[in-house]
This record gives C-alpha cells, sequence and structure tokens, in this order.
C-alpha cells in the first residue's frame, strides 16, 4: 500500500476542504453581478466591502456591458453593470423586464496610442483624423504628423460599452462600422495590453485604464485643445463622458437594494473615487 | 435472465450486459442529440440567410450573418497547424519509438503524456505574453496576432498529442517486422521508414485527426492571440483573422437568448461540428482504404 500513499492522503486532503467550505453558501443570498469590465473593479471591491457586514454572497463577473443588460433582463443576473445607457434596441426588445438604470459613477474615455507613439510627439487628433484612422482612409502615422510606420487600429466587440460612447462621439454613431480595424479587443485590460504590447496601435480606453504604456491623447476640436484629465471632464469640456451603471430588473429589493444602496452612499463613492473614476455627487454641478 | 440481441447481431448477452446497453444508447443519445440541438437551434438564421450564411463574409449583428471568414479562419489555423507538427511529431515518434532504450522511453512518454494533458488557456497565456510578441519581432510584422500566430500556438498545443499517439502506434509494430527487416539486411533507418511506418499508418492517421480535432475547436488559446476581426484572409496568413471557436467564446455571452444572434452562432456550432464530422469520417475511410 505505499505507493498510494500519496493518493490516499491527497484523496483525503480534497474531501476535507469539499465538506469543509462554507455551507451556509445554500441559505445565503446570492447576488449574481455581470457585465461591463469598466464597472467591474467598483463593483468587486464594493462587494469585498460590503460582505465584511453582510451575510449575502456577492459574486462579480465580466463580460461587457452588452452581457450585463442581457444577462439581467434575461434573468441570468441580478444586476448587470454596464458603462453605458440602454440602447434603443435593447429598451424595445426588453420592454418586459422593466430595466431600471442605477447610476453609481462617472467616467470618461480617451482616444489612447502605444508609448512609442506618443513619444514620437502625437499628443492630439481631431475628431475627423481619428475618424479617418478607424475608417482606414489613414493608414500611416506618417499622415498625421507621427512617424513612418502603418498604425495598428485597435476595436473593441461591438456590444462594449466603451465603443458605444467613443463612436458615437467621432461619428455620431454608436454601432459604427470600421474597416480600418486590424484587431478586435474584448475588456479594458485586453485592449490595454494589446496597445501596449504594440509600438504603433491606436485604441479607446477608459481614463483609469491609462498607464505608462498607453497614453491618452488630447481631443482637438475647432482648433481649441482639450486635455483628457478629470479636471476638464469636471469642467464638462472633455466631451466623451458617460455614466457607470447598474441596471436591474424593475426595483431593487432587499438585499440587492442595499448593496446598490450602498455603492452610492459614501463608502461605496470613496471606492468609486478610488478606482480611477468621478463619484455620482461630485460631478452633478 | 438472460437478453436477447439478436436483433442487432449479438447473442448471449449476460444480464449485467442490459447495463451496458443503457449506458450505450445514453452515448448515443448525447450524440444525436448534440447533433439535433444544433440542427434546431440553427434553423432560424439558416432561413434568413439561406446559403448566404457559409458564403457571406459580412457578421453585422442585427443586419446579416457570414461566416466565411470564421470557416476559412478555421481551416487555414488548423491546417497551419498540422503542416507545422506533422514533421517535428513523426519524427519525434519514430525517434522515441525505435531509437531510444525502454526505460528512456518510458520517461521521455511520461513527460508527454503530462504535457499532453495541460488545458488550452495554459498554452494562451503564454503565446500571449510571449509568442505573439515574438512572431512580431522575428518575422517583423505590424502586429503578432495573426492566422499564424494562432496556428504556430495550436501547434506547439497538439504536439504532445500526437507525439505521443504515434508513438505508441509505431510501437506496437510487433518486433518480428524488425527482426525480419534487418536479418534482411535493412538498416535501422531503413526498417523504421519503410516497415513500421507503413505498418503503423493507420495509428498514425488516428493520432493526427485527434490533433486535429483538438486544434479546430480550441477556444481560448486561439481567441488570445489570433486579433478576433472578421475578414476573409485569402492567402497571407500573417494577419488577424478569427475562428469558428473563437467567435462563439467572444460573442456566446451576449447573444444567449437573443433570437437571430444566438441563432447564427449556432449555425457555426453546427458548421464546425460537420467539419470535424466530415474530417474524421475521411481519416476512417482513409485507414480502410489503406489497411484493405
Amino acid at each position: 500500500m505505499r505507493r498510494y500513499e500519496g493518493l490516499w492522503i491527497g484523496l483525503v486532503l480534497f474531501l476535507l476542504v469539499v465538506w469543509g467550505s462554507p455551507s451556509n453558501a445554500a441559505t445565503a443570498l446570492r447576488i449574481q453581478v455581470v457585465g461591463s469590465t469598466t464597472v467591474l473593479p467598483v463593483a468587486s471591491r464594493s462587494a469585498q466591502k460590503f460582505m465584511e457586514s453582510s451575510s449575502s454572497r456577492i459574486l462579480v463577473n465580466a463580460g461587457g456591458s452588452g452581457v450585463g443588460i442581457h444577462s439581467v433582463a434575461g434573468g441570468r443576473a441580478d444586476i448587470g453593470m454596464a458603462s453605458r445607457g440602454i440602447s434603443l434596441e435593447e429598451k424595445k426588445r426588453f420592454e418586459k423586464s422593466h430595466l431600471k438604470i442605477h447610476p453609481v459613477g462617472l467616467d470618461a474615455v480617451a482616444c489612447v496610442v502605444s508609448s512609442e507613439i506618443y513619444e514620437s510627439g502625437i499628443r492630439q487628433l481631431t475628431r475627423e483624423q481619428i475618424a479617418g484612422i478607424y475608417l482606414g482612409e489613414i493608414r500611416n502615422w506618417q499622415e498625421v504628423g507621427g512617424p513612418d510606420r502603418q498604425i495598428v487600429v485597435v476595436d473593441k466587440e461591438r456590444h462594449r460599452g466603451t465603443r458605444h460612447v467613443f463612436m458615437q462621439y467621432i461619428f455620431g454613431n454608436a454601432s459604427q462600422r470600421t474597416p480600418g480595424t486590424l484587431l478586435v479587443t474584448g475588456s479594458n485590460n485586453e485592449e490595454q495590453a494589446k496597445i501596449a504590447q504594440s509600438d504603433s496601435a491606436i485604441g479607446m480606453l477608459s481614463f483609469a485604464w491609462i498607464n505608462d504604456d498607453v497614453k491618452a491623447l488630447a481631443l482637438l476640436d475647432r482648433g481649441k485643445e482639450i486635455l483628457p484629465t478629470w479636471e476638464t471632464v469636471r469642467q464638462g469640456s472633455y466631451p466623451i463622458v458617460r455614466k457607470l451603471n447598474f441596471i436591474t430588473a424593475g426595483e431593487p429589493k432587499n438585499e440587492i437594494k442595499a448593496f446598490i444602496d450602498f455603492v452610492k452612499g459614501p463608502e461605496g463613492q470613496k471606492i468609486v473615487a478610488e478606482s480611477g473614476y468621478i463619484p455620482i455627487e461630485s460631478s452633478q454641478p | 435472465m438472460k437478453a436477447d440481441f439478436s436483433g442487432l447481431g449479438i447473442r448471449h448477452v449476460e444480464p449485467v450486459g442490459w447495463v451496458f446497453a443503457v449506458m450505450n444508447f445514453i452515448f448515443l443519445l448525447c450524440a444525436v442529440g448534440l447533433g439535433l440541438f444544433l440542427v434546431v437551434e440553427s434553423v432560424p438564421v439558416l432561413r434568413s440567410e439561406g446559403w448566404g450564411f457559409w458564403l457571406g463574409e459580412n457578421w453585422w449583428v442585427g443586419e446579416t450573418f457570414g461566416a466565411l471568414p470564421m470557416i476559412c479562419g478555421s481551416l487555414i489555423v488548423t491546417g497551419l497547424a498540422i503542416f507545422l507538427v506533422l514533421p517535428v511529431a513523426l519524427s519525434g515518434a519514430l525517434f522515441t519509438s525505435e531509437y531510444l532504450s525502454s526505460s528512456i522511453r518510458r520517461r521521455v512518454k511520461g513527460v508527454m503524456e503530462l504535457l499532453a494533458g495541460v488545458p488550452g488557456i495554459i498554452y494562451g497565456l503564454l503565446g500571449v505574453s510571449f509568442l505573439t510578441a515574438g512572431v512580431k519581432d522575428v518575422l517583423n510584422l505590424l502586429d503578432g496576432n495573426t492566422l499564424f500566430t494562432a496556428g504556430f500556438l495550436l501547434a506547439i498545443m497538439i504536439l504532445p498529442m500526437v507525439l505521443t499517439l504515434s508513438e505508441d502506434a509505431l510501437h506496437s509494430v510487433p518486433s518480428e517486422f524488425r527482426e525480419a527487416s534487418e536479418s534482411l539486411g535493412l538498416t535501422k533507418l531503413q526498417t523504421a521508414l519503410r516497415v513500421v511506418l507503413p505498418q503503423s499508418l493507420p495509428g498514425i492517421v488516428g493520432a493526427v485527426l485527434l490533433g486535429v480535432g483538438r486544434a479546430m475547436g480550441e477556444t481560448i488559446a486561439v481567441m488570445l492571440v489570433i486579433g478576433s476581426l472578421d475578414r476573409v484572409p485569402g492567402f497571407n496568413f500573417f494577419v488577424s483573422g478569427q475562428t469558428i471557436p473563437s467567435k462563439l467564446g467572444r460573442e456566446a455571452a451576449e447573444a444567449l437568448g437573443s433570437g437571430l444572434h444566438w441563432s447564427a452562432l449556432m449555425g457555426l456550432g453546427l458548421t464546425l461540428f460537420v467539419m470535424v464530422a466530415v474530417l474524421t469520417f475521411s481519416g476512417n475511410l482513409f485507414i480502410k482504404r489503406s489497411s484493405q
């Protein structure tokens, strides 16, 4: 039997872990939160804080704004996260679900480039230039004053909230087709990584994901430069701003309501600020 | 009480045979059920798109669904993987089976079998952190997220499996064949290539087919390195593309329970199902032909 000793010990440990894990999971309320990766940091940090003083368990999963809205409307989640509003099409399709929006914070989307491009001197682009790049009319950084290098145009999956607000600003159409695209990414993390790996990429990212490898560009609007800073967002001059929303089917009740109120309350709003977004009250003029 | 399966050409079944029969029935039910499910779910999209579903180049949710970019991507990526993996796997298998002493062989096999069980996501993580950057620098491309990268990654992924299964096939050739051939004066290499390899061909084809199946169905590893752009790539493998599984992986959660979009994804699933089925079937046919 000596040779099976390890196996037995392993089996016993496994069973201990299985039986030893909290069995009150069945009795405690589980709240499923699904959706936007932009809202996700706020939701998961708040959930952690909230669970310290509550018996309910909150599970936070990514997927994108579209997934968040579909899941909550289809009853597969209690709270959907969305970094955009509900589109007309979705409103029509999910009429019966009586979707209700609960804004929890404010975010801005920047046009971002690889740090190499930023350092080569490109600090700002006009709306027309960005549109040209995404339509495939501008293919080389030289055409907008950069180095002689082809542009790696990074787009997002069509249902993503970040894409909706960005395309809405650039083209006036949230679901604009972009034949210039070279890569399609999903979550903010994925897009950030792909742009950082490249040395000639352009993309769109929420302010909270901007770092040393992925730099935000200023927008040039009618000869006026609008810097991508929280200052301009607060002043109301930065144009690509969106609300971060929790979405429920009908009025939230009990624990779900308690969690939403927690995120909207002082503690939750502190987490919103720590996550790199603007709390909801301070943004209101 | 004895079960009577004489109608099926089976006789003398012990009572426990019934249990086995039920299990077999469950398996059949799963296979048929899966096929039926895919067909039924994809009826709406096939009705609205017709043949255009397989021939259309544009996948615009809410307007039109064309699966050609994904079908091409899947074929290219799988083809590339097999093309890259075959020489390595076959020569590795021949060397392991014919040249290594049995104790070393056993260790090598152990490592390969361990590697064969590593899940796709691990390879995907390796790919996204090293391979994309490597491919970009070495080949001096605009970007490293390409069909080639995906094919290369899949080749690495299925290599241990194809290698170890081909090796099994080679090793199972009775040693009398080798002895006879060597006593006729053939060298070890000639024996391996002219006697052992042809004898084990059906097994090797089976190994490759399993590899193809895994490569064709791999979702997450491909999704991370392929660029996920829906377009028909033509014969340029060094651009981003999309495979059927990576498309399903990207859009399944969004489309769940939403009419035509969901149906279109199920149509993609059906297409993949049929592609793998045709491949397996033709592989079996080949084995049958070559063994006659």
